[in-house]
């Protein structure tokens, strides 16, 4: 733990007491970030920085009030939090406000989920400029004839947080991301100017892919994109790609949050125990996967991470509910957000699922559209290729799909065997039928 | 509000300290360099199921120091404002460049700004007990309003954002940039059906603009919304003429030109717009505006953030592609002067060329002449979660609120339908339009771009495009 952030949530949440608080939370943290963009062989932006930031969490009885600041100077920060405590008097008392209670707070739980790569202190710029040549140079290799322009970058990042607060919980974290990846700009038809990118994310830099294949793909999924057009209205089986299933999913999980259940804004109350998609549909959260990129011992309320199941076999077991929103529905806290998220995986390449679909549309992308929480409904712009006869046969853009959440998750006929291994939500490639793409 | 001082004052920034950063800037030898100094405090006041209980607040202090050689960037920013900091930061930027470094006058004048959003010493510092009053009439008149309310959670948004902007060609230029807006959330049931609506009143204002009838306003309309929605039914699915009504549907022509006239998408060409510059591209009554000075707008800035005041830039002008919107970089590539649209997110960025206030001017059609030519169609009041493919044009909104059109007349409400179409052919489809162009009331409009969001509005007369794609799940009716 970071000593010098430790004393200060100590600090804060002392001095909030002096000044009222009758309970306090305290997160510092600190990041180093560098990010490195090349256009044209040579850097257009280099950017590098630390940031700082402590947020102070002030309860008077159950009178609350949440404050942030860059600004750690003490003699700021005096001041910052005599105001905040002042403000709290201004609110209303809630009697679900309050720090959580200390039995869910599992100060034993020490794992280390290696989420700190040991070589980034020695990551040199010279290496940063060599990754973003590296994905640049593959990336227009792929492109050939048909570049416009590419452009690829690196950005590093070293984050260390502090966590206390005035009932005796205590937590920190330190960890580092690397991300990288690469867009190129490609000549279509006509004025059209597709646009494809790649990007990965790794808690160690030697858990990056090759760098080759990452600018390479990125140029794949520009040139897929090449002579896209709107086809005919019809009700298909889709596949949605590994790296855009969280797109939809997102839509679904956002109904699943203890504000959307509480006030009665969601598609998903009373639906605890029952099934609601397929029995493919099914969702692992592990917080403990060893340098996963959403793995956790604690959350921002300091409740002790816990391996779930929100969804086994189509049937919804869990909601995503925090600290305050439990008291209010007087049910136990899960969580407010997810840590890592899988779909276990299938047994088939896409390839061989589309040869069995026969015809069908592939989705590579998603442009705009919304879910709504409280009906299911949702709506979204797509891009892809439509297939037929199993192969792929016509680039689609300008058309869109639709449906309910409460009927999509039920059309879940198979799923890929090509887990996304590049962030917090590690999903395969889905297949669900009849669902109606519009378009002419 | 246009100031000076604040930063000297109240942080030790005085012009000779700029001084120094500017030149460890320029001591490689960029073409130029700037200072960007920000002080902003965000505060949220937000009442659920009846009681005032959260607050929060959000405080930004920073120093971003950008170094510029051509189209390169270079960029620092740190949030401690010591000397020593600061000048690390500057010559973190200074590391893009490897040349002789370049002398900086220390002579910063001091920009002639306009007020686009005057403001009072008393918004300074608005107490809590001028804020509660507010949401708690909001959260009342939604429950006297309809039976059929269950939920409400109402709230109130204010931020003072002071900037200072210090350039290595000697300008200098503070400004006070007000945001703020009051919301309601409003939870609806009838019989088994449940909707849920949101609107809010707001843009760059005075807190006096936040009465009682405004809050009375911002209730009835949240309620109206959910309400309609109950009656509501998703269109059916394909191509079909679309009536834009006047107001925030806007925000077609922010995805559909706005994005692809953001001239570092063209100097890369990367935009469908790059080969399109004084072309015809819509009919001779079609005139696209992009404005930084329209009062009290979400998009009004008094100057950019790299010390260009703010301006109006005419996008499409009779149908003719007019002029890209520059920032600093982009305007030298292109040999113009800068259009005032290099915007940031924070000091944690460095500016782009990012739009303002994006609207169409009027045209002599009537409203009803417009509905009839749709014939069958719909007809678009409320949209959200527009997005944009650059290269390709392609674009797609949300429709949260509007209604069909059968047989040349409005008929049933309709929700929850995506929008598809492409810049340039949607330009060249528009057909009509209405002499009401109404501007978004809102004071909740977010525009991303390359990681930052920055604050803007939408304009728009009644109008027709002939075509779009319109997205549901009936491939004949509508569904309930």
């Amino acid at each position: 733990m970071n000593q010098e952030l430790k004393d200060l949530c100590n600090w804060a949440i002392k001095t909030a007491k002096n000044y009222g608080a009758t309970d306090c939370k305290a997160i510092a943290s600190k990041r180093r970030f560098v990010k490195i963009n090349y256009l044209d062989h040579k850097p257009e932006t280099i950017k590098e920085a630390t940031t700082q930031s402590l947020t102070v969490e002030v309860f008077i009885n159950n009178k609350y009030s949440n404050q942030s600041t860059p600004d750690l100077k003490k003699s700021a920060l005096e001041k910052f939090i005599k105001r905040a405590v002042e403000n709290t008097h201004f609110m209303d008392d809630d009697a679900f406000r309050s720090l959580p209670d200390e039995k869910y707070y599992d100060l034993s739980l020490q794992k280390d989920l290696k989420r700190l790569d040991a070589s980034h202190q020695s990551f040199s710029a010279t290496e940063r400029h060599e990754i973003a040549k590296t994905l640049e140079i593959a990336c227009i290799k792929q492109g050939g004839d048909k570049v416009i322009s590419v452009e690829a970058g690196c950005n590093d990042y070293y984050t260390q947080q502090v966590l206390l607060n005035s009932k005796g919980f205590e937590g920190s974290k330190e960890d580092t991301q690397y991300w990288a990846g690469a867009s190129l700009s490609a000549q279509g038809e006509g004025d059209r100017k597709p646009q494809g990118s790649h990007w990965v994310g790794a808690c160690i830099k030697n858990d990056l892919p090759d760098l080759d294949e990452v600018g390479k793909q990125a140029a794949n999924n520009a040139l897929q994109l090449i002579g896209a057009k709107k086809i005919k209205t019809e009700k298909l089986p889709i596949i949605i790609a590994n790296r855009n299933v969280g797109r939809v999913f997102r839509g679904f999980l956002n109904a699943c949050n203890g504000q959307s259940i509480q006030q009665q804004q969601s598609f998903l109350i009373d639906k605890k125990g029952e099934k609601i998609g397929s029995d493919l549909f099914t969702v692992i959260d592990d917080p403990f996967v060893e340098k996963g990129m959403g793995s956790r011992l604690f959350d921002h309320d300091g409740l002790s991470a816990k391996k779930s199941m929100p969804l086994e076999k189509g049937v919804l077991n869990q909601y995503y509910i925090d600290w305050y929103y439990s008291r209010k529905l007087e049910v136990e806290p899960t969580s407010a957000y997810t840590s890592n998220l899988t779909i276990p995986k299938g047994t088939k390449p896409i390839e061989e699922l589309m040869k069995e679909l026969g015809r069908g549309v592939l989705i590579n992308g998603f442009i705009g559209g919304n879910s709504n929480g409280t009906t299911g409904d949702f709506s979204v712009g797509i891009n892809g290729h439509l297939f037929d006869n199993g192969e792929l046969a016509q680039p689609i853009a300008e058309m869109n799909i639709a449906d309910n959440h409460l009927e999509f998750w039920k059309k879940l006929v198979a799923v890929g065997n090509d887990p996304w291994k590049y962030g917090r939500w590690n999903f395969p490639s889905l297949v669900f039928e009849d669902v109606v793409v519009s378009g002419t | 509000m246009p100031e000076d001082g604040y930063f000297k004052e109240e942080f030790g920034i005085s012009d000779e300290l700029c001084h120094k950063l500017l030149s460890k800037a320029m001591s490689t030898g960029g073409d130029f360099a700037d200072i960007y100094v920000e002080h902003s405090i965000s505060n949220w006041l937000i009442l659920e199921d009846g009681k005032v209980s959260k607050s929060y607040s959000d405080i930004k202090l920073g120093v971003g120091i950008r170094t510029v050689k051509d189209q390169q960037v270079g960029y620092g920013f740190t949030q401690d404002l010591t000397e020593e900091s600061m000048l690390s930061a500057a010559a973190t930027a200074a590391t893009l460049v490897n040349e002789v470094g370049k002398t900086v006058d220390n002579n910063f004048k001091l920009l002639n700004q306009n007020s686009f959003y005057p403001i009072t010493d008393s918004d300074l510092d608005v107490s809590m007990t001028t804020k509660l009053p507010l949401v708690i009439k909001v959260n009342e008149k939604c429950f006297v309003l309809s039976d059929k309310v269950i939920k409400v959670t109402a709230g109130l948004h204010d931020k003072l954002k002071r900037i200072m902007v210090v350039t290595s060609d000697g300008t200098k230029a503070e400004d006070i940039q007000p945001d703020n807006y009051l919301f309601a959330s409003v939870t609806a049931k009838d019989g088994d059906k449940t909707e849920r609506s949101f609107h809010n009143l707001g843009g760059r204002h005075e807190f006096s603009y936040y009465t009682p009838e405004v809050a009375e306003a911002v209730a009835e309309k949240a309620v109206s919304k959910v309400l309609n929605l109950f009656e509501a039914k998703q269109p059916p699915t394909g191509e079909m003429p679309v009536v834009l009504g006047p107001g925030i549907t806007g925000i077609l022509l922010h995805e559909a030109i706005g994005h692809g006239m953001e001239a570092d998408f063209n100097r890369k060409e990367t935009s469908t717009y790059s080969t399109m510059l004084g072309k015809q591209v819509a009919e001779p009554f079609v005139n696209i505006i992009d404005d930084a000075t329209n009062l009290n707008q979400l998009g009004a800035i008094n100057v950019d953030d790299e010390g260009t005041p703010g301006k109006k830039t005419m996008l499409v002008e009779n149908g003719i592609l007019t002029s890209y919107l520059h920032d600093k970089i982009s305007a030298k590539y292109y040999g113009v002067e800068p259009t005032g649209n290099g915007r940031r997110e924070s000091f944690e960025h460095f500016p782009l060329p990012r739009m303002r206030n994006t609207y169409m001017l009027g045209a002599n059609s009537t409203v009803e002449d417009i509905i009839k030519s749709a014939k069958n169609g719909i007809y678009v009041e409320g949209v959200s979660n527009g997005q944009v493919k650059i290269g390709e044009g392609d674009f797609a909104f949300y429709v949260s609120e509007g209604r069909m059109i059968e047989d040349g007349k409005l008929t049933a409400p309709i929700k929850d339908v995506n929008i598809m179409g492409n810049g340039p052919k949607m330009l060249a489809n528009i057909t009509m339009a209405a002499n009401d162009l109404l501007m978004n009331d809102g004071g909740a409009g977010m525009c991303g771009k390359g990681g930052q969001g920055v604050l803007v509005s939408f304009g728009m007369p009644t109008c027709l495009v002939k075509s779009m794609t319109v997205g549901g799940t009936d491939q004949k009716g509508g569904r309930s």
